[in-house]
């Protein structure tokens, strides 16, 4: 995945940080006089009612339940931020949820109820989750639901992809090692060839960005943040490579970038032994390799010459692949729309490879306007599936 | 005109096996979560049945922004003048969701619109029939208002959230229309496209740019404000990704009366004065909507010819000629918009008084455009139009005209006769049409079991 210098990087980190904000802007108001929750911060029309969020009384204040399109108002009594889950008594399904109600704080949840036994969940911070009283509710048909992913449940897919990538990166190695041979030997026309195979080994372990850090940026950045542009010396990797190349380049300029980046693939290789992959990544990845897709490849914007954007976002649908075949257990149960998913992706995968003619791949720009269009909507359609992936694997507390 | 980006077909291996539609299977994925879930039509379907009637205080309120200047607001309980708006009719203001019409095209442009003309990318007629089926539940829900289906934790929310958590209605209103091109081979709708429906073809004075041309389905969006407009194209362009790809856009707006009638184009003159009562069914059923014994396919009964006009206006060659010359070219004067053989706006043109042109010239734009004789008579059109602004061209200089829109019941005895007398007025100078295209707007959706095009699709 590319990354350019001082773009924006969404790590789980910046997630993380985001989702802390109101935390930490709400226990600033701990040192404010008790208010009641104000009246009317939700939908109007709609039933409110008020529940309690705390240790002793989670989910107290619901008496007069009713089934249908609603909203709790959710109000910490306790001196902690908790985060609130509205669960499905049987399977422990969760209809709603609100991160990060800070203490003293009212936050809003809207959800569907039906027929079935229902109970809030209270997560304080640093404390054990609690349940709170059981609510029946006969007729109407509920929202969608889902169990909740723990971290627990991410360890192995994470594991195993983590093994997946430590083999993809041996093939990286291998394949940006004859670039660099052919780049050596003088023999443009061969680098030219060899360029492709090994970027995209690379495209296909698109799903790991974050994890390989500043080595994406060298590996596979762009120019673009450069204030050089393509002569500044910060711009390096397959991009840096590929743009000598195909804009007639004389090998000689080209042996220090190629061998450069030979050895940050091959200290990339070494490095990954020893990283960990933060497992709340896996769901995050499942969707932003093909936003990555949308946003860099069908636009054209990472091309610097070789035309293969079209090969890139098919690499990056494998790299998809490889991502939601390690989460499938958990998806299987909680994500009705994983076998048309499925299909979906196959059907890009079928059009990608109607671009490819041997080693060639039609250029982006060659595309008629109907399979531009097709390529937008196949992949336009994948991405907005693909973000119920991730909101479902993100990982819950539980206990 | 042939449509160059037909020619290359859809390949079965493209189309894949798969049943599914645009943005949905049938199974319950969130993706499709609104169509088919007796969970959202209840209340939307109360609402929408209020809609008509419901619409006059809120037409009221909608009306201030457009209308309250002219002072002429003459809400009578489910009807309000539309001569606020300058259109110089008179419908309900909010046209009902539901019925055997599509009521948004006769409601004179509410402050902003959008014009999105789309290409299907749908794989084959079971996926058409999907998108259509989402696209009329997604405008049903949006023209109606009210909360989102909350999704819980099985996917990011469900609505952008632009007009807050309840998306009021906003005086939106939804227009679908079909291109000529959806009924190639891909669909299996050879034999069904409506009898006067071709591409656009490239008329003398045009200067037709191929990207701001055609398309499969033209959908048009408008409200009273701008961010209602924005949030119906990013609900209905998120519900159908995969069976939807934008061809081209032209965002619009429609001027408050200055300081009375009909609202100004960006020439600096009244626009849309002459328009046939939109408020009259029967002049409606002789001009706009396609009736039975037309010889139109069934299903298009209830449909309307829609033609779309991308018209940029040289505003800065127009200011610099005479106010006399812009007058005639016109045929009205450009304070009260009165024809120049009149006093008051709405006064009729006298041409039979008038046979060589002396006080409204022959050649003027409203003269040719509608003689006003009874042989001409059944070639009026409802015209629809409004205003654009986009930035400037490479040359600086300001890109701004008409997004012309106008109705009718048969292209060629209307637009096209009109268009013709047209050709070559001294107004061609000043302007230059660069897109567009011609489409059906499909018949009304008439209750909560319909949706768009089932007549043409079942």
């Amino acid at each position: 995945m590319r990354r350019t210098p001082g773009e924006g990087a969404r790590s789980p980190r910046g997630r993380a940080a985001v989702a802390l904000a109101p935390v930490l802007g709400a226990a600033g108001l701990l040192l404010l006089p008790y208010a009641p929750p104000p009246t009317a911060a939700a939908p109007r029309g709609l039933p409110h009612t008020t529940v309690e969020v705390s240790p002793g009384r989670c989910g107290r204040g619901w008496d007069r339940p009713a089934p249908g399109l609603q909203v709790f108002r959710l109000h910490n009594t306790s001196g902690a931020a908790a985060e609130v889950r509205l669960t499905e008594r049987g399977s422990g399904a969760v209809l709603g949820e609100t991160e990060g109600i800070g203490p003293g704080t009212t936050r809003t949840l809207t959800v569907r109820l039906g027929k079935g036994a229902y109970a809030f969940r209270c997560v304080p911070e640093d404390a054990d989750a609690v349940t709170g009283p059981t609510v029946r509710l006969e007729g109407g048909r509920a929202g969608p639901a889902a169990a909740p992913v723990t971290e627990h449940d991410l360890i192995p897919p994470a594991i195993a992809y983590q093994k997946w990538v430590a083999g993809g990166l041996v093939t990286v190695v291998r394949l940006t090692g004859r670039l660099r041979d052919a780049i050596d030997r003088g023999d443009l026309a061969a680098a030219r060839t060899a360029w492709l195979p090994a970027h995209l080994a690379y495209e296909r372990l698109g799903a790991a960005y974050d994890a390989f850090g500043d080595a994406d940026a060298r590996i596979n950045g762009t120019a673009a943040g450069r204030p050089g542009g393509v002569g500044d010396p910060s711009f390096t990797g397959f991009h840096r490579v590929e743009h000598g190349l195909w804009h007639g380049a004389p090998a000689g300029s080209l042996r220090a970038p190629a061998a450069a980046l030979a050895a940050d693939v091959a200290a990339l290789r070494t490095s990954w032994d020893q990283a960990r992959m933060d497992p709340a990544q896996l769901g995050l990845r499942a969707h932003e390799i093909l936003e990555n897709t949308v946003q860099s490849e069908l636009t054209g914007r990472t091309d610097h010459g070789s035309g293969s954007n079209l090969a890139t976002a098919r690499a990056n649908l494998d790299g998809t692949r490889a991502v939601l075949a390690r989460l499938r257990p958990l998806l299987t149960t909680r994500y009705p729309g994983l076998p048309a998913l499925d299909r979906r992706l196959e059907r890009a995968a079928v059009l990608l490879d109607g671009f490819r003619h041997g080693a060639r791949w039609t250029p982006l720009t060659r595309l008629s306007r109907a399979r531009r269009e097709r390529t937008d909507a196949v992949f336009g359609d994948l991405v907005e599936r693909l973000s119920s992936v991730a909101t479902l694997c993100a990982p819950r507390r539980t206990a | 005109m042939t449509d160059p980006a037909r020619t290359d077909a859809t390949t079965p291996a493209e189309t894949g096996t798969d049943r599914t539609g645009a943005a949905g299977d049938g199974t319950p994925e969130t993706v499709t979560a609104e169509v088919g879930t007796a969970g959202v039509r209840a209340p939307v379907g109360r609402r929408c049945f209020l809609r008509g009637a419901a619409a006059a205080g809120a037409g009221l309120t909608g009306a201030a922004a457009v209308g309250a200047t002219a002072g002429a607001v003459a809400g009578d309980g489910a009807r309000v003048g539309d001569r606020t708006a300058g259109a110089g009719t008179a419908v309900t203001v909010v046209p009902p969701f539901h019925g055997p019409h599509q009521q948004s095209l006769l409601a004179a442009p509410r402050r902003s619109t959008v014009y999105v003309a789309f290409d299907v990318t749908a794989g084959d007629r079971t996926e058409l029939t999907e998108l259509l089926r989402t696209l009329t539940a997604r405008a049903r829900f949006l023209t109606c208002g009210g909360t989102p289906e909350p999704v819980g934790i099985t996917g990011p929310p469900a609505d952008s959230g632009v007009l807050g958590g309840a998306p009021p209605p906003g005086a939106l209103a939804v227009t679908v229309a079909v291109g000529a091109a959806l009924f190639d081979g891909r669909f299996g709708l050879g034999g069904l496209r409506p009898r006067r429906l071709s591409a656009m073809p490239v008329f003398p004075d045009d200067d037709l740019r191929p990207d701001w041309c055609h398309g499969d389905l033209g959908l048009q969006l408008h409200a009273d404000e701008p961010d209602t407009v924005l949030h119906a194209l990013r609900d209905i362009a998120r519900h159908t990704r995969g069976g939807l790809q934008v061809r081209w856009r032209m965002d619009g707006f429609t001027s408050p009366p200055r300081p009375s009638g009909a609202p100004r184009n960006l020439l600096g003159f009244k626009d849309g004065t002459a328009n046939p009562d939109a408020a009259d069914a029967r002049e409606m059923d002789r001009l706009v909507w396609v009736g039975r014994g037309s010889g139109e396919p069934a299903w298009a009964v209830g449909g309307s010819y829609q033609v779309v006009r991308l018209i940029r206006l040289l505003v800065e060659f127009w200011d610099r000629v005479s106010l006399a010359e812009q007058e005639r070219m016109i045929g009205r004067a450009r304070e009260s918009g009165a024809p120049l053989d009149g006093d008051a706006e709405t006064d009729r043109p006298h041409y039979a008084d008038d046979p060589t042109g002396d006080v409204i010239p022959l050649d003027a734009h409203i003269r040719r455009a509608d003689p006003r004789t009874p042989a001409t008579a059944d070639q009026r059109v409802l015209r629809r139009a409004c205003n654009y602004d986009r930035g400037v061209d490479a040359n600086g200089n300001l890109d701004m005209g008409l997004l012309f829109c106008c109705y009718q019941q048969d292209i060629a005895r209307q637009f096209e006769k009109i268009q013709g007398r047209l050709a070559g007025e001294p107004l061609t100078d000043y302007i230059r049409t660069f897109g567009g295209g011609y489409f059906f707007a499909l018949p009304g959706v008439r209750d909560e079991t319909d949706w768009y095009g089932r007549a043409l699709l079942t």
